[in-house]
């Protein structure tokens, strides 16, 4: 089992958004999902997703309407939202400038280089 | 837009809806994972708490909870929650109608435009002379000038003559005071023609309403005014009620016209007349010292030229006046200038009397907590936050206070309603005392003080300290915080003060009043009616009016339970004074030749009651025909007779309308007499007959003494008058007492509020005592127990119980006694015939208050002092 890794703060949003770009799904399905794509590095607990996706949909990034799941399972699925797509590509673009800086300032020191 | 959304929670349904989704989605999430359910969806209940964070109503849930748990806790406590909800009601209640009373009377400004810029003239009223003469010069400092003068008069719509309000005004009093008719228009200039008097009426919004319903057919219509017919031109706006506080103008007359509904009168040609309140509008950048400055040398001219040839004290004495302007934007009062200082004091006292009541929950309610202590300390150890539980505690005082705060409000307009009658006994006051948002601003405020004030220190005070202690020992023997403990003393010392400067208060005032109730006047107020008769409104002028008096007073004399019958123009109690220069013949100048006169019947100085001490009373000699004389009082005779006997000796009187001096001879000294009430210094004062003197466009005072009840007689006196000339209107009957009774409005007003509120600071003070050392006998239960045990007997524990006391009162007693003192220059002026810094006042109310707190402390004592040695150490 790889390792676990603890999330950032402020980076589940932006996971919930991207997961559901490949199409609506379930709350366990966000989860799974997740953890399937992270290789098990990254488990997400219902108790932190299920208010994070109710945050999401107070601000309109998602939308949700119960279903029926393919195993006939009646379950709430969540849809992005146009809204959502803008706020996806801004988390991207924030994430993406973020990591760059912190990866300049990791290889800018010879003491600790690369491995 | 998301705390739109959020507050949608706020709505039961809402959010029952919500959380039955909740339950369904987690429900079917659990049944899609399986057995994965446990380790994948993790602690559920944690995420329901979280998802309602994201809601935001989490605080709405806690609110809720915590409202339902005060309400619990406070019904299950009823005696509590009936004290605290009383003295919260009365006190919030009793500042409201006062603030109310206040806003009305003082802080409401007038419904004109820009009333900022409004100045009255100070002090006395003046002549249209005057006014003239203010307006030919005050362009550089005044946009505008304005003049007035009301009345009572018999306004006729069609439904026969009723008494009202009537204002006479300038052409410039709207159109100065940017009041623009409702309907129709308001008088202007071209109304107000000294030489072509516009017979034209503005109606009240009121009137408008109920004798015209409001139609609008209204313009053009005649009503009379004294029988004499007006067109109505305009109707003023509702929220209009001209100028003077406490006031409502039914009709409104241009001046020019005034000669007309006042018949026999021409005091618009009389100079010396002074019967106007002038305002004036002063120019955007112009100060009130500015126009004052510009206008004192116009009045001092004005005022020569009135007066003419006098000698040069009296010029002099003019010279020094100064025209002395006031801001006007709330209107003129003649109530302020009475009500204004009794008012504010009254207000402190109440103001007082709210924080005494504060205190006092404060230490209920920290009791109260000490009682919790145990329940409060497991809440602490299961984990709530010690905020959490301080704003349980806090709940409920907010919800003490909210209740308070409600009802204090429906207090507050039956309250200012009495506050008003008070004031103002039989006279009825048209104040709108309106629960505006001023007022609901005030309770509100008032209410949020006070639930901070009694509820914040408990609330943090229920936090405090250790929680396992609390836990094992329970509330019998928990060590009270040494600072908990002073502040407990501190808060009942507190208590002594206040209460010892509101009883000090309340006793000053209760023996102002008696006094007042009690000083000499040197008249018999009691069985003695005063009449007040209008001849000159009903036509009558000149020795017409003088035969009239004399033929009502024949009319009224033989009435049965009438004991004897006289008049006179200025009556006994009502206000009304003339004064007129004197010059004793074969003295020296007089350095001040101004006396107050009356013109009275024959024998109105044994009707009244009054005392000569030398001489004789007037009688039917003394008529027309006969040698002129008069009668002085004793200051006059001081005065201008220093020494002398001054019966027989002659004075040259000033006579009305500037007419010759008529040399009169004194024929009698009556004693100093308070004819205007109670406060009055007795002026210099002198009589001349009724039938000696010019007759005087006034209405006639008849004094009737009466041998049993005078309330009993008044049918009979209408109708006597009604019977000699049905067209006489009686503007007033009462008894002298009821006159005197509406002189001393304002200090009936801060005695008995300052006294009820003086033996409600004692009760509070008495119970915050009680609460106090019951809790302190009941902490030292063990080391009483102790002290018995090793032989201390009873009466030692009982001294060491009111040595504490004594303490605490001596204590607060000192500190309120320094403050009673400071108050005192406060209410200077108002208080009569004593000190506001009575020592014996003072001393009075210390030795109550340390007897109050001594008995309300013997009961624990005497517990202490019987506690069985056995039982206490047990419980140790």
């Amino acid at each position: 089992m790889a390792q676990r890794t603890e999330l950032l703060q402020g980076t589940l949003d932006m996971l919930v958004l991207r997961t559901l770009l490949c199409g609506p799904l379930h709350g366990y399905g966000i989860a799974k999902s997740i953890q399937q794509v992270s290789n098990d590095s990254l488990q997400i607990e219902f108790g932190s997703l299920y208010p994070a996706l109710k945050r999401l949909e107070l601000k309109g990034w998602i939308a949700s309407r119960w279903e029926t799941s393919e195993r006939n399972r009646r379950a709430r699925f969540y849809r992005l939202t146009a809204a959502g797509r803008k706020q996806l590509v801004r988390e991207q673009s924030k994430w993406q400038s973020l990591i760059d800086a912190i990866a300049r300032v990791m290889q800018s020191d010879p003491a600790r280089g690369e491995s | 837009m998301t705390w739109l959304r959020k507050l949608q929670w706020l709505l039961p349904a809402r959010r029952h809806a919500q959380e039955r989704d909740m339950e369904a989605e987690i429900q079917s999430l659990k049944d899609i994972a399986g057995d994965d359910a446990a380790p994948v969806l993790g602690n559920l209940t944690l995420a329901r708490e979280n998802a309602r964070a994201v809601w935001g109503w989490n605080w709405l849930a806690g609110l809720s909870a915590d409202v339902r748990y005060a309400l619990r806790t406070l019904a299950k406590d009823r005696a509590f929650t009936a004290i605290a909800i009383s003295s919260l009601a009365l006190g919030i209640g009793a500042n409201a109608a006062i603030f109310s009373v206040i806003d009305a009377l003082l802080l409401h400004s007038l419904p004109v435009r820009d009333p900022a810029s409004l100045v009255e003239l100070d002090g006395s009223d003046s002549s249209y002379f005057i006014y003239n003469r203010f307006l030919a010069s005050s362009g550089r400092v005044f946009s505008g000038m304005l003049a007035r003068m009301s009345d009572a008069r018999d306004i006729d719509c069609g439904g026969g003559p009723v008494r009202g309000n009537v204002e006479v005004v300038t052409g410039s009093y709207f159109p100065t005071l940017g009041v623009r008719a409702w309907i129709g228009r308001t008088i202007g200039p071209n109304d107000d023609n000294r030489a072509n008097p516009a017979q034209v009426a503005v109606i009240s919004y009121g009137l408008w309403q109920h004798r015209f319903g409001g139609d609008a057919s209204a313009i053009g219509r005649t009503i009379r005014v004294q029988r004499v017919p007006f067109a109505v031109i305009g109707v003023a706006p509702p929220e209009f009620f001209g100028v003077v506080v406490g006031e409502a103008p039914e009709v409104w007359l241009p001046l020019s016209s005034m000669n007309s509904v006042y018949p026999g009168r021409n005091w618009l040609d009389e100079p010396g007349m002074n019967f106007l309140e002038l305002m004036g509008r002063l120019r955007p950048g112009v100060t009130m010292e500015r126009a004052s400055a510009l206008l004192t040398p116009v009045l001092v001219q004005a005022e020569l030229d009135r007066v003419g040839n006098v000698s040069e004290p009296v010029r002099a004495e003019i010279r020094r006046s100064k025209a002395d302007l006031a801001p006007a934007a709330t209107g003129i009062s003649f109530l302020r200038y009475r009500f204004s200082k009794p008012l504010h004091i009254v207000f402190a006292m109440v103001a007082m009397a709210l924080l005494l009541a504060c205190v006092n929950l404060i230490n209920l309610q920290a009791a109260r907590v000490r009682e919790r202590r145990k329940e409060l300390a497991v809440r602490l150890a299961i984990g709530a936050s010690r905020l959490r539980v301080a704003r349980q505690v806090f709940t409920e005082s907010a919800l003490l206070a909210l209740a308070g705060g409600a009802l204090g409000l429906l207090m507050c307009r039956p309250v200012g309603q009495a506050l008003l009658v008070l004031m103002s006994p039989g006279d009825a006051l048209s104040l709108r005392l309106d629960v505006n948002s001023q007022v609901l601003a005030f309770v509100a405020g008032l209410s949020s003080a006070a639930a901070v004030l009694f509820g914040v220190g408990p609330a943090w005070r229920s936090t405090r300290g250790e929680i396992l202690p609390a836990i094992q020992q329970g509330f019998g023997s928990a060590k009270a915080l040494p600072a908990t403990r002073l502040f407990g003393r501190a808060l009942a010392s507190l208590q002594v003060a206040l209460s010892l400067v509101l009883v000090a208060g309340a006793t000053l005032f209760a023996t102002s009043l008696y006094k007042l109730l009690h000083v000499d006047l040197g008249l018999n107020r009691a069985h003695l009616l005063v009449l007040d008769v209008n001849p000159t409104d009903a036509g009558y002028q000149g020795d017409q009016a003088a035969a009239l008096n004399r033929r009502i007073a024949v009319r009224l004399a033989p009435l049965p339970g009438v004991e004897s019958v006289s008049f006179s123009s200025n009556g006994v109690f009502t206000g009304r004074n003339m004064d007129r220069d004197v010059e004793p013949v074969g003295q020296p100048k007089p350095s001040d030749p101004f006396a107050w006169v009356d013109k009275v019947g024959p024998r109105y100085f044994s009707t009244i009651g009054a005392h000569l001490t030398a001489g004789r009373d007037f009688d039917e000699r003394d008529d027309a025909a006969g040698p002129k004389v008069m009668i002085v009082n004793e200051r006059f005779a001081r005065f201008y007779f220093a020494g002398q006997n001054p019966i027989g000796r002659t004075v040259a009187v000033g006579e009305f309308s500037k007419e010759p001096k008529i040399i009169r001879q004194i024929i009698g000294v009556v004693k100093d007499m308070r004819i205007e009430g109670s406060h009055q210094q007795p002026p210099r004062y002198f009589y001349v007959p009724a039938f000696q003197s010019p007759e005087m466009p006034f209405s006639t005072r008849f004094l009737i003494r009466t041998i049993g009840d005078p309330h009993g007689m008044i049918g009979s006196i209408r109708a006597a008058v009604r019977a000699e000339d049905p067209a006489l209107s009686i503007d007033s009957l009462d008894t002298a007492e009821d006159l005197l009774d509406r002189a001393i409005g304002h200090d009936r007003l801060i005695a008995v509020l300052s006294g009820a509120f003086g033996v409600l600071a004692l009760l509070l003070a008495a119970i915050g005592i009680y609460g106090l050392l019951s809790y302190e006998v009941a902490r030292r239960t063990g080391e009483v127990g102790i002290r018995i045990a090793l032989g201390a007997r009873r009466s030692d524990i009982l001294r060491l119980v009111l040595t504490e006391i004594a303490f605490l009162a001596v204590t607060g007693v000192a500190v309120g006694g320094i403050a009673a003192l400071a108050a005192a220059k406060l209410v200077a002026g108002l208080v009569f015939g004593l000190q506001p810094n009575n020592p014996v006042v003072l001393a009075g109310s210390a030795v109550v208050l340390i007897g109050v707190a001594l008995s309300a402390g013997f009961c624990p004592a005497r517990r202490a002092a019987r506690l069985d040695p056995m039982v206490a150490l047990r419980q140790e």
